[in-house]
Order: structure tokens, then C-alpha cells, then sequence
């Protein structure tokens, strides 16, 4: 790896790493964790502003820059922001984690070769296990959850490997270099079930739930934007690789079914964190949809805007979520009720981001389902879409649900005083996004043009 | 690849599970079936009686050190094959590999600091 492709297209990543040893160095001199705090902060703007300011090209044989890799970076990095400001600042360990699961998502990124990809995979998950195990918010046993994630994340590791080694062995190469044999189309599968185990895809989900609701509910957020978005740059990866072979073509019916399964659990949910994980579950379908269309009409890097601006618009949409958790401190459906007489900033805000995801017209989360859909009928997966949009009915039913007990109930006679304030900022700069990328059709042309760099 | 291989990767797969699971199971279909009784079940510790069921969890002040010991382990590793091609190092080979040593040391350093090289 020479000197320029470092300083060059691994500009962010190398801040990234520079920001792990500088947080560890600070926490090991003893500084104020406050200080630890804003470096990472510090770390995680440089970084996106480098990524932002990187033009695609072409560096070695492992490293390499497409518009498709461009556009994620700049998703990976915003979606890590919320995390780092609303995260307790209590030592420089949970800092040191966020900025070394970045840098993993960053090499993803950067990736021109099935094995980075892969270290990639892996230095974005192992921090994250560890965030999840020290995690102290959420309703559940962090420790059993992480053991959970972490096993399952090992066992999606070992499938990649065992797809990429027949892959080597057929293909003699481990570039992106197509799948042309059945034995390379195997591992094609192998290592897309990796991706599905990532993204929570249906039959490969039974982790998700338990992780998201025992994680801090900034931490959620983190992992159900940036890890997810990881996991999905990994699918398209893998995907492009044979467009028209059979795991492509299974994409869209595991979208839908992951769709369908979200949507239907998360109906009898009573803790709202859980309720979320299974909502993410559902968009996280809506998204494997759209990346199986994509790959049905070609795979090309430019065309992936629907999948880019839903991920953009659900970055927005459920970090805020997941803020308005952490602001408001509400843990059940229960607390909710009443909310919107008690303090309306905060209530106007979540209801904002409820509709967002719902998907209800003028908000980013409809026009990203409307683009996803678009791509899908566009690519003739008539039973796929017609799933995933009796999905999105049944998703509307409880955010709907949820409203109506921010504004249409009672508060109960005993009210939980919710903490309201530190998160309020973070919380309003996602719902305004939320709410207004809907109604700016430029921004679809300024991400195919990044697309297309 | 032709589908021949398929066939020959779908032969390995049946092989690999049936002898897995005729070697792991031989012992009870082949095997004499003695009575168990008295102490044949309990686990034979130089003669003498378990104190405790061995599920219980017991305090393991050492484990720390062994984490560490595979971490640096592995990571020295990474030097052997470096070590190997000493007549033909270059300039970025010895910065890229001092820039590894240092980080390896820098994170000693912060184990240190952090005290979990301490047997408590």
C-alpha cells in the first residue's frame, strides 16, 4: 500500500485510526472524559469532511474509491454523529470503540477486493459487540445480548470465509471479478447470507430484536443506521458481482419477507425499543428490496439512488427515533400517552419522525418507499412489491398507534416525569431532515451525481 | 469448474457429515452398555471426589494475561514473514513495520497505564 493511496483515498480512514490512539492516549494521561468526548467528535467531522472532499479512483489492488463506496462514507460517518453526541462522557474506552467500528466501516468503503471487505466486516463488528456489552440503558441484559450478537456475528464471519475460499478456489482471484461457475455463484450465496445476517434479513434476524433493545438507545440508533448500511454496501457488493445469478434474484423475496415479519411483530410490541428494532427490521426489508432491484436492472453504481436516499433518509429518521428514546427517557407505549400536552416540543418532533417512518406523503420516508417501490416495478418484481407494500400498510398501523397515544390519550394519573432537553438538539436536527428531504427533488439529482463520481 | 465439481463438493459434504456423525455417535451403537452405578459416573480426578458441580463459576485472575498473550502473540506473527525478506526491505517496509512495533508498544503502554497487568 503505497504512501498515496494512504494520504489519498485513506485520508478519512487515517484520521479514523489516528482518532482511536489519540482517544486511548488522552484516557491513558488522564484527561477529562469531556475532552475524550470532543476529540471523538473532532475525529468523526474530519473525517467526513476528507471522505467529502475524496475523488474516486482507482488506488491498488485491495483499496479503491467508486461513487458507490463515496456516497456510504459520507452515510457512515453522519450516522455515527448522533451516537457521539448524545453518548455518555464517561471514559475514553466507548469513544475508542465508535471511531474503530467506523474505521472499519470506512475500509468497507474503500474496498476493491473481497478480502478488505471482509477486515472491514470485521473491525465494524467487534467494536460493536463491545458497545453493545457495556451498554447500561437499555431494558435487557446487555451482556447476554452481546454474547448473543457476538456469536451470531462469528458465525457470519465464518460463512463469509467459507463463501469467499470457494469463491478463491473457482474464480482464482479474490478481486471483484464476477461469478461466472456454480461453484463461484456458491460462494456468492455464502457470503450474501453474511451480509443477510448483518442487515437482520428474515430467516437470518433472531439476534436483532434482543441486541437493539438491550443497546443504549443512542447506541441503536448507531447500529441500526451505520452498521446497516454497512451491511447493505456489502450486499450490493456481493451482489454486483453476478446481477443476474440466483442469490441476487432471491434478494427481493427475502426483502419482502424480511418486510412482512417487522412489520407484523412490531404490531403487539409494548416496550418501544423493541418496537423500534423490529420496525428497523421492516425498513431494513424495504432496503434489501431495493438493492435487489438495483441488481436486476444492471447492478450499475450510478443507479443506486433509491437505495442511497433511503438509507439517507432513514439515517435522519431513526437516529432521531431513537434520540427522542434517550431525550424523553419513555421505555413503554404507557409513557407515551399524554405526552403531547406535557411537553409538545419533544412530542411535535417524535410525531414528525412517526410519519417520516410510516412513510406518510410529504416526508423523506415516503418518498424513499416510492422510489423503492418505483425500482422494484421498474425491475418486474410484481409479488415482491405487492408483499413489501402490505407491509408498509401494516407498518403504518403502529406508528399510527403510537401517535395516538402521544396526542389522543390521557396521561395517566400517576405521569412518569420524563427527562426532557440534553437530546432535544439532536433530535430536532434529525426530524427537520426527516420532514423536508421529501419535498426536494435536487437532493435525488445531487446523489446521482455523487453516485456517478 | 465444471459440474462435476458440484457433484464431488456435494459427495464431500455427505462424507464429512455422515463420518462426523458415525464417529460421534459409534460409541453407542457399537459399544458394550455397561450399568452405570456408584461412582462410574461421576468424574474420575485422581482418585478423588469432586468437591463441586465444575459449572460453577470461579473467579480467573489470569484470564487477562492470556488475552493479551494472544493478542501480542498474533500480532508478532506479522513480523516473521517480515524478519524473512531482510535483504530486500525497502524504505516504506521498515517505516510500515516500525509504525506496527510502535503501535504494539503504545497499546503495552496503555494496558500498563490502565493497570491490567496488575494480578488482583
Amino acid at each position: 500500500m503505497s504512501a498515496a493511496v494512504l494520504g489519498g483515498l485513506l485520508a478519512p480512514q487515517m484520521v479514523l485510526a489516528a482518532g482511536v490512539l489519540g482517544v486511548l492516549g488522552a484516557g491513558m494521561a488522564a484527561f477529562n472524559p469531556k475532552f475524550i468526548k470532543s476529540l471523538m467528535i473532532l475525529a468523526i467531522l474530519g473525517a467526513f469532511a476528507l471522505a467529502f472532499g475524496a475523488r474516486p479512483g482507482a488506488g491498488d489492488a485491495l483499496i479503491g474509491l467508486d461513487g458507490l463506496g463515496f456516497s456510504w462514507q459520507l452515510v457512515f460517518y453522519a450516522a455515527a454523529l448522533p451516537l457521539a453526541f448524545l453518548m455518555a462522557a464517561e471514559s475514553e474506552v466507548a469513544p475508542a470503540l465508535v471511531l474503530g467500528s467506523l474505521l472499519g466501516l470506512g475500509l468497507l468503503a474503500v474496498s476493491a477486493n473481497l478480502l478488505m471487505l471482509f477486515i472491514g466486516l470485521e473491525l465494524m463488528s467487534l467494536p460493536a459487540y463491545l458497545l453493545v456489552a457495556r451498554s447500561r440503558g437499555g431494558a435487557q441484559n446487555s451482556v447476554e445480548a452481546a454474547i448473543k450478537y457476538f456469536f451470531v456475528g462469528g458465525a457470519a464471519g465464518g460463512l463469509y470465509l467459507l463463501g469467499l475460499a470457494l469463491y478463491y478456489f473457482t474464480q482464482k482471484t479474490m478481486a471483484f471479478a464476477g461469478a461466472a461457475s456454480l461453484g463461484a455463484q456458491a460462494g456468492v450465496a455464502l457470503m450474501g447470507s453474511a451480509a443477510l445476517f448483518k442487515v437482520g434479513a428474515f430467516p437470518l434476524h433472531f439476534w436483532l430484536p434482543d441486541v437493539y433493545e438491550a443497546s443504549d438507545p443512542e447506541l441503536t440508533g448507531f447500529l441500526s443506521t451505520a452498521l446497516k448500511a454497512g451491511g447493505i454496501l456489502l450486499l450490493m457488493r456481493l451482489a454486483a458481482l453476478s446481477p443476474a445469478g440466483p442469490f441476487a434474484r432471491a434478494l427481493p423475496w427475502f426483502g419482502a419477507a424480511t418486510m412482512l415479519f417487522g412489520a407484523v411483530l412490531a404490531l403487539r410490541q409494548e416496550r418501544l425499543q423493541r418496537l423500534l428494532a423490529y420496525s428497523s427490521m421492516a425498513h431494513a426489508g424495504n432496503i434489501v428490496l431495493g438493492v435487489g432491484a438495483w441488481a436486476a436492472l444492471g447492478a450499475t453504481p450510478g443507479a443506486a439512488v433509491a437505495v442511497f436516499f433511503y438509507l439517507a433518509a432513514y439515517l435522519f429518521m431513526n437516529n432521531g427515533a431513537f434520540s427522542f428514546l434517550k431525550a424523553s427517557g419513555a421505555k413503554t407505549r404507557a409513557d407515551l400517552r399524554g405526552l403531547g400536552a406535557r411537553s409538545p416540543e419533544t412530542a411535535s418532533a417524535f410525531a414528525i419522525l412517526l410519519l417520516a417512518l410510516g412513510g406518510v406523503p410529504p416526508t423523506a420516508g415516503f418518498l424513499a418507499k416510492l422510489l423503492i417501490f418505483w425500482e422494484a416495478f421498474k425491475a418486474h418484481l410484481y409479488a415482491p412489491l405487492l408483499l413489501a407494500a402490505l407491509g408498509a400498510l401494516l407498518a403504518l398501523g403502529y406508528y399510527l398507534a403510537l401517535l395516538k397515544d402521544l396526542y389522543f390519550e390521557d396521561a395517566p394519573a400517576a405521569a412518569p416525569q420524563l427527562e426532557t432537553g440534553s437530546g432535544l438538539a439532536v433530535l430536532w436536527t434529525c426530524a427537520v431532515p426527516a420532514a423536508v428531504l421529501g419535498v426536494a427533488p435536487w437532493i435525488l439529482t445531487y446523489m446521482s451525481r455523487l453516485l456517478a463520481l | 469448474m465444471s459440474h462435476w465439481d458440484a457433484v464431488a463438493i456435494v459427495i464431500d459434504l455427505v462424507l464429512v457429515l455422515g463420518l462426523t456423525g458415525f464417529f460421534a455417535n459409534a460409541n453407542r451403537l457399537l459399544g458394550p452398555h455397561p450399568v452405570h452405578e456408584g461412582d462410574a459416573d461421576i468424574p474420575f480426578e485422581t482418585g478423588e471426589r469432586p468437591i463441586d458441580s465444575a459449572a460453577d463459576k470461579m473467579s480467573v485472575l489470569y484470564h487477562r494475561f492470556a488475552v493479551l498473550f494472544v493478542v501480542f502473540d498474533v500480532d508478532l506473527a506479522f513480523l516473521m514473514p517480515w524478519a524473512l525478506c531482510r535483504g530486500s526491505l525497502t524504505g516504506t517496509l521498515v517505516v510500515s513495520m516500525t509504525v506496527f512495533t510502535g503501535l504494539l508498544f503504545f497499546m503495552l503502554a496503555y494496558f500498563w497505564r490502565k493497570g491490567v497487568l496488575e494480578c488482583r
